[in-house]
């Protein structure tokens, strides 16, 4: 580009001095602030990312004692509390006037492998239970399992278990026991008893009465 | 040239400011896995198996049936996986929904089930856990958490599941 007029050209380079002069300092600011505002994001997502993950660094061992103390008590009293509200639950659900409990024990066992025991009152079925083989080994054991807890007016009332297995040589067996129950005022509790009757080779099925 | 450098400085920062705020929200917003619904039904090999029992394991729970052609896969690919990962402590729980439980063993036998083949007469268990379409796959957490339900598998779900799996073993 050729310039004719010096004048003009003098402007020319005048102003582009000018626009030099204010260009530069803009830019700077620009820079500066970006970088301000970059650094600021990057501090903000570290101390997010501290607060999420990093607590744990932070702290001293003793303060994991004192953390972990508390925890555990927490635990304890959340236990204590399920406890408390059960046993109210249970009261609550099944008063004492009314309430009736079906426990089942096994008793050696070798005539007979329990899968499962059905309660019939009074012509309706109001509990069938399937064992596992770590519930029959927990019976077998010495474990006693609630099968039924429910509500019964006083008066008589007929029972009836069904009891579901293998007898002898791997046989399907089935056997039933029943049993007029007298509900009085009080809780009443019947323990269904598996034992073997040695001298039949034959499995023996007891209902018991408790008060 | 400014603008040029503007732009990416802006989004980084833009970016780091999302993130920042994502990490917190996420935290807060994470809800727990639902419970897996307790059931015990009979096996074909005779026993009763109860699904609380199995609390401390990771449990791959399949429902199937013997007509469908997906399931065998599904089945085959569990039994698998209970060679690589039963001592890591993996349980497989097949839950047939057929009615002839007959039928149900053959096929289970015929995949090389080493597991469990249960059968769900009366479809209570499929009822609980809003069986929609087979098979289901459903991972259950050490906690007996129901951690994800895969549907009909192919090579990338597959790849998926194992790596659900491994995530829930090393829990």
């Amino acid at each position: 580009m050729s310039i004719d007029n010096p004048g003009i050209a003098t402007a020319m380079f005048a102003g582009r001095r000018r626009h030099r002069a204010v260009r530069p300092s803009t830019g700077r600011w620009r820079h500066w602030a970006c970088a301000v505002l970059t650094v600021a994001g990057l501090v903000l997502a570290a101390v997010a990312l501290a607060e999420s993950t990093a607590p744990a660094q932070a702290q001293t061992p003793a303060t994991f004692q004192g953390l972990d103390a508390e925890v555990q008590a927490l635990k304890q009293e959340v236990v204590d509390l399920n406890r408390d509200l059960f046993m109210l639950e249970e009261e609550l659900l099944f008063p004492a006037n009314t309430q009736v409990a079906v426990f089942v024990s096994m008793d050696v066992g070798t005539f007979f492998a329990l899968d499962s025991v059905k309660i019939v009152v009074d012509g309706k079925d109001v509990a069938n239970y399937l064992y596992t083989q770590r519930e029959a080994e927990a019976l077998l054991r010495g474990g006693v399992h609630r099968a039924w807890l429910g509500n019964l007016k006083p008066g008589k009332h007929e029972m009836t278990a069904f009891f579901t297995g293998k007898g002898t040589h791997d046989r399907d067996y089935k056997r039933g026991a029943t049993l007029t129950i007298d509900k009085g005022v009080g809780a009443k509790y019947v323990e269904l008893r598996i034992s073997d009757r040695a001298s039949q080779l034959q499995p023996e099925f007891v209902v018991k009465e408790w008060e | 040239m400014h603008a040029n450098i503007l732009k990416p400085l802006a989004l980084v920062l833009v970016v780091t400011v999302l993130a920042a705020a994502g990490t917190g929200v996420h935290a807060d917003a994470a809800e727990p896995p639902p419970a897996a619904p307790d059931f015990v039904l009979k096996a074909t090999d005779g026993y009763n198996y109860r699904l609380s029992e199995y609390r401390g394991e990771v449990v791959a729970l399949v429902f199937w049936a013997s007509w469908c052609g997906a399931c065998r896969r599904e089945l085959e690919r569990l039994s698998e996986l209970r060679g690589i990962y039963g001592d890591a402590g993996l349980q497989v729980l097949a839950v047939a929904v057929d009615e002839d439980a007959q039928a149900a063993a053959a096929v289970a036998r015929s995949t090389g089930a080493g597991y469990p083949v249960l059968h769900d007469a009366a479809s209570n268990v499929s009822r609980a856990y809003a069986l929609e379409s087979l098979p289901m796959t459903l991972l259950i957490d050490r906690a007996g958490r129901v951690r994800s339900a895969h549907g009909e598998l192919d090579a990338a779900g597959g790849r998926q599941l194992l790596g659900e799996l491994r995530t829930l073993l090393d829990e």
